[in-house]
């Protein structure tokens, strides 16, 4: 039996880092993976300017999107982590909660558009760890990774429905990565935010209070390269990393998606991968360890 | 003897279109929302019913994009308030001076803290600062502005007005299209049927108006 899923791509990853849609593609067909665009679908909505906004506006616009899904009869799946919280949630209380979902049905229902809480949502690293397995994500490694990484899971990827075991996904991002053959460097602020929400708020605080301790304890550890698995945090990353620079903070890690390291063992080259379309040195990063 | 019920009928009879909303909250007390562009009438049909109409005075609320007009009442021991609600932008305030002469000292201090310009006042001139007090420093006139931050505002403005809240720009779409991607990805951005049904969603809903979001513009009403 084909694994299908709807993907969702959200807005951070086709409009500014295309090199993960690029390798999630690459690996998703290496693996077997059918996905399935999810035609017409708006942002999530990001999960924190607009939930505080209105909330009604924010369920209706990620119950929007679970139903396009519904229609294709499909389980959701999100590369973001920002977008799987969002979808994650809102589906909690869509189908936990009939009064919401009557209520966003009436607004949905005045576009010809109808949720019944039939999709599940996951994150790629749980389809990758639950439906596809390490082992076949193993026998399709030809070209192990072996670069020092330090993981940054990003904050919503410790997000459970139920409020369980916060490191089921954050472990499995780690035995992804572990797998492609990257020597795992811990620095002790794993759980640390990068600071992207409070962008939002605080410029300063944001890159000074959140991100520059990161990056300290990830150079005091010794790795050579982040490893994400979140646009926005790769984003906080990258354009923190030259915004600290005017202030005397010299960084350059380069920031990887967990696709894309997957996609480099699975033997795509950097250039198939576009890795240039980063703001931060992956294509020079992965081209080195090419010839090392 | 005029009771509430009384009121609340009259009104929800004679503005069918333009009463948002009429509540009782307690005894003797009645707060109507009614549509700006009604102002006027409702005060006119409340006049022609009730002999006994006082006007207590006239509140103004300067809510950032908004300003919200109180009208305070009084009919046979019962205070109802008038609620209404237009855009700073529109900073004009017709005067009930021809209908309700009481209010001619109130509108006129109304115009001097908020800098609002009275229309067809008989007597439009400042009540309490002097006349050569600058127009654009009324004390209690506040920036145009919502509940926004100013770093949240791209991402909300992107968001109502594409559906999307990355900046969707040539560049990237041109660097899309050489890497073998769609030129965008299929978001509600590239089907006018699908933003259609996204817009219709946000203006069912709140986000918009708490956005301070113009639909004309395609932009926020504050930068």
């Amino acid at each position: 039996m084909t694994l299908e899923y709807a993907s969702f791509l959200g807005c951070q990853i086709p409009l500014r880092l295309p090199s993960i849609e690029i390798a999630s593609k690459k690996v998703f067909s290496k693996l077997g993976l059918k996905t399935v665009d999810l035609m017409g679908y708006s942002c999530c909505p990001e999960p924190v300017v607009s939930r505080l906004l209105d909330k009604t506006a924010w369920l209706a616009t990620s119950a929007r999107n679970l139903a396009i899904a519904e229609e294709l009869n499909l389980n959701l799946m999100t590369l973001c982590n920002g977008c799987y919280e969002t979808l994650v949630e809102a589906n909690e209380i869509l189908r936990n909660e009939p009064e919401e979902l009557e209520k966003i049905n009436r607004i949905l229902g005045q576009f010809g558009k109808q949720y019944n809480g039939g999709v599940e949502v996951k994150h790629a690293v749980e389809v990758l760890y639950e439906d596809i397995g390490i082992k076949k994500i193993r026998d399709s490694i030809v070209k192990p990774q072996e670069m020092r990484v330090a993981l940054h899971y990003g904050c919503h990827m410790y997000r459970e429905p139920n409020g369980e075991d916060i490191m089921r996904k954050p472990n499995m991002m780690r035995e992804l990565a572990h797998v492609t053959g990257a020597e795992i460097i811990d620095y002790g602020l794993e759980r640390l935010c990068c600071g992207y929400p409070s962008m939002q708020a605080d410029e300063e605080f944001s890159l000074t209070q959140r991100l520059l301790p990161k990056l300290r304890s990830i150079e005091g550890s010794g790795a050579e390269a982040v490893l994400l698995s979140c646009p926005a945090c790769t984003l906080q990353f990258e354009i923190g990393q030259r915004s600290l620079r005017p202030h005397g903070h010299q960084y350059g890690f380069p920031c990887i998606n967990i696709m894309e390291i997957l996609a480099l063992s699975f033997g795509f080259s950097p250039e198939e991968l576009y890795l240039e379309m980063h703001r931060s040195p992956v294509m020079q990063f992965a081209k080195k360890m090419e010839r090392d | 003897m005029v009771s509430e019920k009384d009121i609340v009928e009259y009104l929800k009879q004679s503005l069918p279109e333009n009463l948002i909303e009429i509540n009782v909250p307690r005894r003797r007390r009645i707060f109507a929302r009614i549509r700006y562009s009604a102002l006027r009438r409702a005060i006119e049909l409340l006049k022609m019913r009730y002999d006994s109409l006082r006007f207590i005075t006239l509140s103004v609320v300067d809510h950032g994009l908004d300003f919200e007009y109180l009208y305070h009442f009084h009919i046979d021991g019962i205070v109802l308030t008038l609620r209404s609600v237009t855009s700073k932008e529109n900073n004009l305030l017709e005067s009930i001076v021809d209908i309700i002469p009481a209010a001619s000292f109130i509108e006129r201090e109304a115009a001097d803290l908020f800098g609002i310009k009275l229309i067809n006042h008989p007597e439009p001139k400042p009540l309490i600062l002097t006349e050569d007090w600058p127009a654009d420093q009324r004390p209690l006139r506040r920036p145009l502005k919502g509940e926004l931050p100013p770093q949240a505002r791209s991402v909300a403005e992107a968001f109502i007005s594409t559906s999307c809240v990355a900046p969707i720009s040539t560049f990237i779409q041109r660097r899309r299209e050489a890497a073998g991607l769609p030129r965008s990805p299929p978001m509600a951005f590239t089907d006018e049927k699908a933003l259609q049904e996204f817009h219709g969603i946000v203006k069912a809903t709140n986000l918009a108006e708490k956005s301070g979001f113009d639909w004309e513009k395609k932009q926020l009403r504050y930068k």
